[in-house]
């Protein structure tokens, strides 16, 4: 590193990830023994460079097997680059995959401090963090059970709790906001905001783009192993939006050429047979389930004057205004955030808005519920089939408590017989 | 390529106060969750030192030939058989080592050679100081002479020869699963091949080479020499254990250099 850029913490030059594929792991040993090499060999990362500056905070997005694992596991050291060269600087912890190497015959504690001994903490600092630690996993008394009588969320907490510990200069981390309960995971991200805020710089894997736009000041868009885009979170997330929905349309046309159904009626073919009817995603039902009703929740989404759907038809909206009540529980007093999506129901989405966006806030009702009646007055559409998602945030808009992802279609006619997707604000003169 | 095998010393040298930690928790996950907890690694081997003892020189009294470096069968097996065991569970343990660590190595920053290492290490904290008490337990046999010095440099080349050896077949094995099947074939039937079960004399003057391929076999007669008959090992022992350590040191140098970049992926 040089001294010039005393705020680097990282930087990465041209690095390249090759992994060997032997036919068999024969091929393997005869490699190892003769020096000969039988392999093909599959590029994973290549030439990527980019650098990271003191408090930064970047996400990573990309397809599945676009090397977004490669690059985190090189950045965080457990594997090392073909070809090119990695820098950082100070203490990188990286949470890819939490509990791994717990001992499941030791005590939560000693499997805490032979933990810490792994990623550098020593006995005697260890014991100096551990009260701190211990107030955060919340683990209390079992942690001097052994490890294997611990739900996976008690071994997740404390993982958590130990990789965080000790606040590093550059922090990774794979997809891990997802863990725990409810309560948990807000701790979880207001540790991460709170190093954030400390100027530990932050590189940030996820397929939310939700996250990504919230958390982060720029964005890496992985794709084939090659960096695709790297700059402002909006920008690129766009771009990716676009190649994601293209992709999208590709598989389903290819999906649709192969069923015969679809050389007859087009639409119809198309329609998915849940369309039209009111059903949470699994993943928001099962999320529910996870939480026994006593968490926070996405109770009703109701969308004003709809008819009856018909024969398989999405349901027609009555009138030119769109009218969504959305009511929700929050997590005990805290206030919660509302968000509402709409999107195309084949096609690009067209909005997003949520509550701590807007600065407007739910109402709270008698039966401690939350309430936003959300209103678009001469619905700015055109003719067509859209679909809305219902999202539920925690009081900071970082948390994601409940989503009811697409979960409803609807049909709406506008009066007028032009061609388009949104009536855009104008005047004529 | 020179370089390899000195970048994992300084590898393991650097982090030697994880590795300790590591060795320690690897003794103590031996015996996790059992009542009489450190006692039983230990224990093992001495109830097998104890039925050598009762079985053959108590009981039976069996008595070898003129020609072997003691006349107690017990005596003798015990004096090989220990140090064999002790080469069989570091060897054993520290080929898997790797693999074992697999999940760890995945998600953490660490040099593999650490884990090969404590493996190796922890085997030697439960057989070292059982190898010592043996020796305490046939000192006044020959009293106190200078030729007990020479367990020190035997029990160093042993360590040292189950380090690289391992690290060689924890390589191997996570190339090829394969070597872990045969490596515990070959150690099964290495005890015949090797002067534990009968002293070097009584086999045949013809195939006495075979036994030289049995890396073990300098080190067996050597503490069959201090032990039993209080005499220095003749040039011999050294000369094949440096020998064969250093053929495999030159063997582990190659192979880490070829499997470095690619060791990890491969667990």
């Amino acid at each position: 590193m040089t001294k010039a850029d005393p705020d680097l913490v990282l930087s990465v030059r041209g690095v390249g990830k090759e992994y060997k594929l032997y036919s068999s792991p024969r091929a393997r040993l005869k490699a190892l023994l003769t020096g000969r090499a039988t392999y093909r060999s599959h590029w994973a990362l290549r030439d990527v460079s980019f650098e990271l500056q003191r408090g930064e905070c970047i996400g990573v997005i990309g397809d599945n097997g676009a090397g977004k694992s490669s690059l985190l596991k090189l950045l965080a050291g457990t594997l090392h680059p073909s070809k090119g060269s990695i820098e950082r600087v100070g203490r990188v912890t990286a949470i890819l995959e939490l509990g791994a190497g717990f001992h499941p015959d030791f005590s939560g504690r000693d499997n805490l401090y032979f933990g810490g001994s792994l990623i550098g903490i020593g006995h005697d600092e260890m014991a100096r963090l551990e009260p701190e630690i211990i107030a955060f996993c919340e683990l209390g008394e079992a942690l001097d059970r052994p490890v294997k009588t611990y739900s996976s969320g008690m071994a997740v907490r404390l993982a958590f709790a130990l990789v965080t510990a000790v606040q590093p200069d550059v922090l990774i981390i794979d997809e891990a906001l997802a863990v725990g309960d409810q309560n948990f995971q807000k701790k979880c991200v207001e540790r991460i905001t709170a190093f954030r805020n400390n100027g530990c710089t932050i590189l940030f894997c996820s397929h939310s783009p939700y996250h990504i736009r919230h958390l982060c000041d720029r964005a890496l868009w992985l794709k084939g192993g090659r960096m695709e885009q790297f700059g402002e979170t909006e920008g690129v997330l766009a771009a990716y939006d676009v190649h994601t929905r293209e992709r999208e349309a590709a598989a389903q046309a290819s999906f649709h050429a192969d069923t015969p159904a679809s050389t007859g009626g087009k639409s119809a073919a198309v329609q998915e047979p849940v369309a039209g009817e009111r059903l949470p995603a699994p993943a928001a039902q099962s999320r529910k389930a996870d939480t026994q009703g006593a968490g926070a929740c996405i109770l009703s989404v109701d969308v004003a004057d709809l008819a009856e759907p018909q024969g398989g038809q999405p349901p027609l909206l009555q009138g030119q205004d769109l009218v969504v009540t959305i009511t929700v529980r929050g997590r005990g007093s805290e206030r919660p955030h509302i968000g509402f999506m709409i999107e195309q129901s084949k096609g690009v989405g067209i909005t997003s808005l949520a509550t701590h966006e807007d600065g407007a806030a739910p109402v709270q009702l008698d039966d401690g519920t939350w309430r936003s009646v959300l209103r678009f007055p001469d619905l700015p559409l055109h003719s067509g089939d859209y679909v809305i998602s219902a999202f539920l945030f925690d009081e900071t808009g970082l948390a994601v408590y409940d989503e009811w992802f697409q979960f409803l279609h609807f049909r709406f006619i506008f009066p007028k017989p032009l061609p388009g997707l949104v009536r855009l604000p104008h005047h004529w003169s | 390529m020179n370089c390899a095998l000195g970048d994992e010393l300084r590898a393991a040298w650097s982090a030697r106060s994880l590795v300790w930690v590591l060795t320690r928790r690897e003794v103590a996950a031996r015996h996790a969750g059992t009542a009489a907890g450190i006692v039983w690694p230990y224990l093992q081997p001495l109830l097998m030192v104890a039925a050598y003892y009762l079985v053959f020189d108590v009981v039976f009294g069996m008595r070898l030939g003129e020609q072997a470096p003691t006349r107690a069968v017990g005596a003798f097996l015990i004096v090989g058989a220990l140090p064999w065991m002790a080469f069989c569970d570091a060897v054993q343990r520290g080929m898997t080592s790797l693999i074992d660590a697999g999940g760890l190595l995945h998600k953490n920053p660490l040099p593999p050679v650490l884990f090969t290492t404590r493996a190796v290490l922890a085997s030697a904290l439960i057989y070292g100081p059982l190898l010592l008490l043996v020796a305490l337990a046939y000192m006044p046999a020959h009293g106190l002479r200078p030729a007990l010095l020479a367990l020190v440099p035997l029990l160093g080349l042993q360590l040292l020869l189950c380090l690289v050896l391992a690290y060689v077949l924890a390589i191997l094995a996570a190339a090829l699963r394969d070597v872990v099947q045969l490596v515990g074939f070959l150690l099964s039937v290495g005890i015949y091949l090797s002067p534990i079960l009968f002293p070097l004399s009584l086999f045949p003057e013809n195939w006495r080479w075979v036994l030289w391929l049995n890396p073990m076999t300098g080190l067996v007669q050597g503490y069959q020499q201090v032990l039993l008959q209080g005499a220095w090992p003749p040039l011999s022992v050294w000369g094949v254990s440096i020998a064969w350590i250093a053929g495999l040191a030159l063997a582990l140098n190659i192979l880490v250099a070829r499997s470095r970049d690619q060791l990890v992926d491969w667990l």
